[in-house]
């Protein structure tokens, strides 16, 4: 029988939308014949929880899910010192989602100090910085399960992961979310007559649609198999960003007309170039619905 | 005896009173929250289609619908298209199918001596995952419904996608959970036809006919539904007396001093929510027909989950073909919400049961935001002299396994309990 590897599901201050997300990986079977959970939030494990907390099993892989305060407990245990116990034996860690790698929602939730694993938002807090060498951050709210199964399957080959800034695998979140989206061509052009309910239409310019400056795989791997949020017309909401949520989700925040969030890489002087020259375009083919004759 | 109820997103406390062997009280205590009704306050409106899906991971979608319809409720005379209401109603419904699949193949089946059948959990639920994203864009966690009606525009092709998504649903249901064609289980009139059938339903039915538990998990036998569509129908039942003049003005939510979780009650009296609760305020046949032999039991609240899965792909089938393509997704209001002073409510049935939302808004922003949530209603956690419905359907059990049964049979749902 081949060697299993053993994973710790451990659920902090959050909306258990991960564990649902990940029950949607569709080769759940070839997964489990390589993995296996010490304890799951849901699916059925060999430990109870409180077995978990009492004792020290042994495990490989400690994914966090959810926000972390001193003041939340699993089991009458504060999910810190829960934490600070496996990260000693297990090779790696594994931030699952949006509150624990960065706070998230939950953040706001009203236990005190509470911030992702290593990032408070944008800021790198002081806690478990010894442990920054093992974790690996998938960010999502919530995570695409794809992203969280092809990265648990690179540790268990001991692939070298490259990491961006935040420690999350270049390989899913150095591109945008904007990337693979269907309306790119509306976005080139400044064709910004969206509204909601229809195919066509860019919506950075007025709906708030944060793909351009997000960094995610939505539209790369598509969220269930089928679609992503902007292919459907809704505007991304930056969920795998320190910042989210932002506020005011729905609208664009703009300075002088200018979008104050301009695309990753984009200096607001070559935004107004290339505006300028998009702006020359009339192309009839993108300011006419799309299916009509 | 105290012990830790997990894997109900989330845990929860049991304390178990016993007297002459047997249960005579349960104290129910859940112990954390997230606070999210603090968490919105002073927002923008429409910030809160995109938080509040996040109150829960399983039934997230039903917080969307519960958050728009509230909202929308705001406003005098908005507008929406049909179409918008069927799509809206579409993905509620398949939120619906893929918590009941969960339910029954991961937390029900292992306590009658099955595995845990996680692929059986997991296909059905992707199918329906698959559907709700064709038309929401993701699933979970999509805000793809809006005031004025939802971001989608959808093509015939995506229709005749999310039928097969549908039509595959279906097969599962056939080849596994009851093994008989859809149309026969749906026209079945008598409960105790399933216990001659095969499949995975049926066999729970005849585990729990032969353990002797055909009476276990009575509670007060009082329903309620407040949530409305084209299939469910808003209502109250009182030992299968049906009436549909309820008003929300008679719910109270009331602080309990050891839980995180709050009771609710309607005219002071608890209420249970739910399949069973919408099979027999719709007067589901075979449903009721069930009550009527087994009461608000065990038996009964089993079957009605699951049944309703059947139901909702059927209703689901029907609701596609009234779709008018050529009816707008979306109405833009006539008056932006940042300059809306007014306060809203909305009830939807959710997976677990009525769902309900109150908002204040004052020129836009959030002043006030209160969630009411199923697991509420059903797990109150009443005193001994006014038990809550699982802590009475608890009530005369001699073991605490058997207790847990029961007490997860009502789909317990730690984080929506405390939100």
């Amino acid at each position: 029988m081949k060697k299993k590897m053993r994973i710790l599901w451990l659920s902090a201050i959050s909306c258990n939308g991960n564990t649902h997300s990940f029950l949607n990986y569709p080769y759940m079977e070839t997964f489990l014949d390589d993995f296996e959970f010490i304890y799951h939030p849901v699916i059925d494990s060999k430990y109870l929880l409180q077995d978990i907390v009492s004792k020290l099993i042994s495990c490989d892989i400690l994914l966090i899910e959810g926000a972390i305060s001193r003041e939340f407990k699993r089991a009458d245990v504060s999910i810190v010192d829960i934490i600070e116990k496996y990260s000693k034996i297990v090779q790696k860690i594994v931030t699952v989602g949006t509150c624990a790698t960065f706070g998230g929602i939950f953040r706001e939730s009203g236990y005190k100090n509470t911030s992702g694993l290593h990032f408070d938002q944008e800021k790198q807090i002081e806690n478990f910085k010894y442990l920054l060498d093992k974790t690996i951050s998938i960010s999502g709210c919530p995570i695409h399960p794809e992203v969280l199964v092809n990265t648990l399957y690179a540790i268990k080959k001991s692939t070298t992961l490259r990491l961006d800034g935040f420690l999350r695998p270049k390989a899913f979140y150095a591109y945008t979310v904007h990337n693979g989206c269907t309306r790119n061509e509306y976005f080139e052009y400044k064709v910004d007559n969206h509204k909601f309910g229809e195919l066509e239409g860019c919506m950075y310019y007025e709906h708030g649609c944060q793909a351009p400056f997000t960094h995610g795989s939505c539209n790369k791997i598509l969220w269930n198999e089928v679609n992503s949020k902007t292919r459907a017309g809704l505007p991304c909401m930056g969920c795998t960003e320190p910042s989210f949520p932002r506020q005011n989700l729905f609208s664009t925040k703009k300075n002088m007309s200018i979008p104050e969030n301009l695309p990753v890489g984009v200096s607001k002087r070559a935004y107004l170039t290339l505006a300028g020259i998009t702006k020359a375009f009339k192309i009839d083919r993108l300011e006419k619905k799309l299916f009509d004759d | 005896m105290i012990k830790l109820i997990e894997k109900i997103e989330g845990e929860a406390k049991l304390n178990f009173n016993f007297k002459d062997d047997k249960i005579d009280f349960v104290d129910v205590e859940f112990m954390s929250t997230r606070n999210i009704e603090n968490i919105l306050r002073d927002k923008r409106a429409f910030d809160a289609l995109v938080i509040n899906p996040r109150v829960c991971g399983i039934c997230g979608h039903a917080h969307l619908i519960a958050t728009v319809e509230a909202l929308e409720s705001c406003y005098n005379n908005l507008q929406l298209s049909n179409k918008a209401k069927a799509i809206r109603e579409l993905t509620l419904n398949f939120e619906l199918i893929q918590n009941h699949f969960k339910w029954f193949y991961l937390t029900m089946l292992p306590f009658f001596g099955h595995k845990q059948q996680i692929l059986k959990a997991t296909y059905p639920t992707q199918l329906m995952g698959k559907a709700i994203a064709a038309l929401g864009g993701q699933y979970p966690h999509t805000s793809y419904a809006v005031v004025g009606g939802v971001v989608c525009e959808i093509t015939q092709m995506d229709i005749i996608k999310i039928e097969s998504y549908i039509t595959q649903t279906l097969k599962f249901v056939e080849d596994n959970l009851v093994k008989v064609d859809s149309k026969t289980l749906l026209a079945c009139k008598d409960a105790d036809a399933l216990l001659d059938f095969s499949g995975d339903l049926p066999e729970i039915l005849i585990e729990i006919k032969k353990r002797d538990m055909l009476n276990h998990a009575k509670s007060y036998d009082r329903f309620i539904a407040f949530g409305e569509n084209s299939f469910f129908k808003k209502g109250k039942s009182l030992k299968a007396r049906v009436s549909h003049s309820i008003s929300l003005k008679d719910v109270k939510e009331s602080e309990v001093p050891s839980s995180f979780a709050k009771n609710v009650s309607y005219k002071d009296k608890y209420y249970e929510v739910g399949p069973l609760a919408r099979a027999m305020v719709n007067k589901t046949t075979l449903v009721v027909d069930a009550h009527k032999k087994y009461g608000d039991s065990l038996f009964s609240r089993i079957l009605a989950r699951v049944f309703e899965i059947l139901e909702l792909l059927n209703h689901s089938k029907k609701l596609i073909d009234k779709i008018d393509l050529d009816e707008p997704s979306y109405i833009e209001p006539e008056f932006d919400i940042s300059k809306l002073t007014s306060s809203g409510y909305s009830a939807v049935e959710a997976a677990r049961g009525t769902l309900i939302h109150k908002v204040e808004l004052e020129e836009g922003i959030i002043k006030n935001y209160e969630i009411i949530t199923p697991t509420q209603w059903n797990l109150s956690g009443g005193t001994r002299e006014k038990p809550g419905v699982s802590q009475k359907a608890m009530v005369g059990l001699s073991d605490i396994k058997t207790a847990e049964l029961v007490f997860k049979s009502f789909d317990v749902c730690s984080v929506c309990t405390t939100h």
